[in-house]
């Protein structure tokens, strides 16, 4: 019927099961006239189905963990220049977000991407991040216990912590905790005002006693903070505030303080003084220390 | 499904974890070596997941990662040529073990399969891959000829050779014996 010869692409696609059905009848009419064909195609289609038996055995065995692994998106840090600051920012903007506390852990990891160490403001503001944000448990010791809060503070800093009274500022104590800070134990306390729009005031000892320091301001990440240093005390005092808001806080901070210390030196919590005087230190356009 | 591929479609991760065994056996055929083909198919999941740009979702993703595969391994081939002159699959050394099987066949005697794999392991490289995507994988020569960027007439030759090969070597039914070549 068709004079066409059986070339080696017919016998491959016969064999595969791909020829085309019109040319079908040629080779198997070829095949039944020459037995050399008829045994090479017979060849072809057993060796087709060992070679599919054989194959496939492979197909069972167990895949490696690290190529099931390698299936998953990689994680890739497209952007080299990600620095670790901006990573603590992610971090610690994640924090916010989630208002969850992570606890300690979270906390140390955080530190650890931001890179030791870390200037106080870095540190206060990441602090109060992962603190206040906290719904539940943003202390350990809660208000009801101020003064065991502030006797067991005071032990454990090893001076005389004083919680301030920032009732005329319209924030509450909530309470306080101990934190540890990367060179020196800090305190920390946790005040909101009835919206649940929360300060944290940190004290800690200077590493290095050092001169005295008047109000400054950072805003790192978000995080409103005012500090200064005074009789070798670190004071910081964060929130998601405006600048003029959170100076105006400072303020009161800074006298009730000052008014304590007054009042009665080298002892334990004394009652809280009315906030009218006003710290008379100057410049209180600070530089701004944000991250370069 | 027509999605632009200008879009960032993540890879159908269930769909690269059902064709892992596949694309393992791929690599084995291509390396000769069971190692050195899990790490094959570990680049080739890398540059997938780099170039899934370049597929297009609601195609055979299966195809698509035999392509990069084979291509990687090329690209791998061409840069181990500069450092060895040659390597050979021949050698006893690690390659041995990729040719065994673990089967217990159903229809042939299992020494009859081994001994087969063994002879499609001394096939060149190039013979292999076309035999195994043509005849194991099910592949039509048109698609083989695009995934290997190579004319279709030269799947067609490859896969002769192959058979051609696998018959002088392998084509007796065993036990017939000699006596049937001469029929031929």
């Amino acid at each position: 019927m068709n004079a066409l010869p059986i070339t080696d692409a017919d016998v491959n696609a016969f064999v595969d099961g791909t020829l085309a059905p019109a040319r079908m009848p040629a080779v198997e009419a070829a095949a039944a006239a020459d037995p050399v064909l008829a045994a090479r195609i017979a060849t072809a289609q057993r060796h087709n189905a060992q070679l599919r038996d054989a194959f496939d055995s492979w197909l069972t065995e167990p895949v490696p963990k690290r190529l099931i692994a390698a299936t998953a998106a990689p994680v890739v840090p497209r952007a080299r220049r990600i620095t670790p600051w901006m990573q603590m920012a992610a971090a610690s903007a994640a924090v916010l977000v989630l208002g969850v506390g992570i606890g300690w852990f979270g906390r140390e990891l955080t530190l650890q991407r931001a890179g030791t160490p870390t200037t106080f403001t870095r540190e206060a503001a990441l602090t109060h991040a992962l603190y206040a944000t906290d719904i539940n448990r943003p202390v350990e010791i809660w208000a009801a216990e101020e003064a065991r809060l502030v006797r067991w503070l005071s032990r454990r800093m090893g001076f005389p912590v004083r919680a301030p009274d920032l009732n005329s500022a319209g924030y509450a104590l909530v309470g306080g905790r101990l934190v540890a800070g990367n060179e020196m134990p800090t305190a920390l306390f946790v005040y909101e005002t009835p919206e649940k729009q929360r300060l944290t005031l940190q004290v800690r000892k200077q590493p290095v006693p050092g001169g005295e320091v008047a109000f400054r301001y950072a805003l790192e990440n978000g995080v409103g903070v005012y500090y200064w240093i005074e009789d070798n005390l670190t004071y910081a005092l964060s929130g998601n505030l405006d600048r003029a808001q959170l100076l105006t806080i400072g303020r009161v901070v800074y006298g009730q303080l000052a008014a304590m210390e007054a009042v009665a030196p080298n002892v334990a919590p004394a009652p809280s003084v009315a906030p009218s005087v006003a710290p008379s230190v100057a410049p209180i356009a600070a530089p701004n220390l944000a991250p370069k | 499904m027509n999605v632009s591929p200008a879009t960032d479609v993540p890879l159908p991760q269930p769909d690269l974890l059902a064709a892992l065994p596949r694309l393992r056996r791929y690599a084995r055929v291509l390396t000769g070596d069971i190692h050195r083909a899990d790490d094959l198919v570990q680049e080739t999941l890398a540059r997938a997941w780099e170039k899934r740009r370049l597929w297009t979702a609601g195609t055979d993703l299966r195809a698509w990662l035999f392509t990069v595969m084979h291509n990687v391994f090329v690209n791998e081939r061409v840069a181990a040529r500069h450092e060895a002159r040659n390597v050979s699959l021949d050698d006893d050394g690690e390659g041995g073990e990729a040719w065994q099987i673990p089967v217990r066949p159903s229809q042939y005697a299992r020494v009859e399969l081994i001994e087969l794999i063994h002879h499609v392991g001394q096939l060149p490289v190039e013979q292999r891959e076309v035999l195994l995507l043509a005849v194991v994988e099910e592949l039509r020569y048109e698609e083989i000829a695009v995934m290997l960027a190579i004319p279709i007439g030269t799947v067609m030759s490859r896969l002769s050779r192959a058979r051609e090969k696998l018959r002088v070597v392998f084509g007796q039914v065993p036990g017939a014996g000699a006596s049937l070549r001469v029929v031929r």
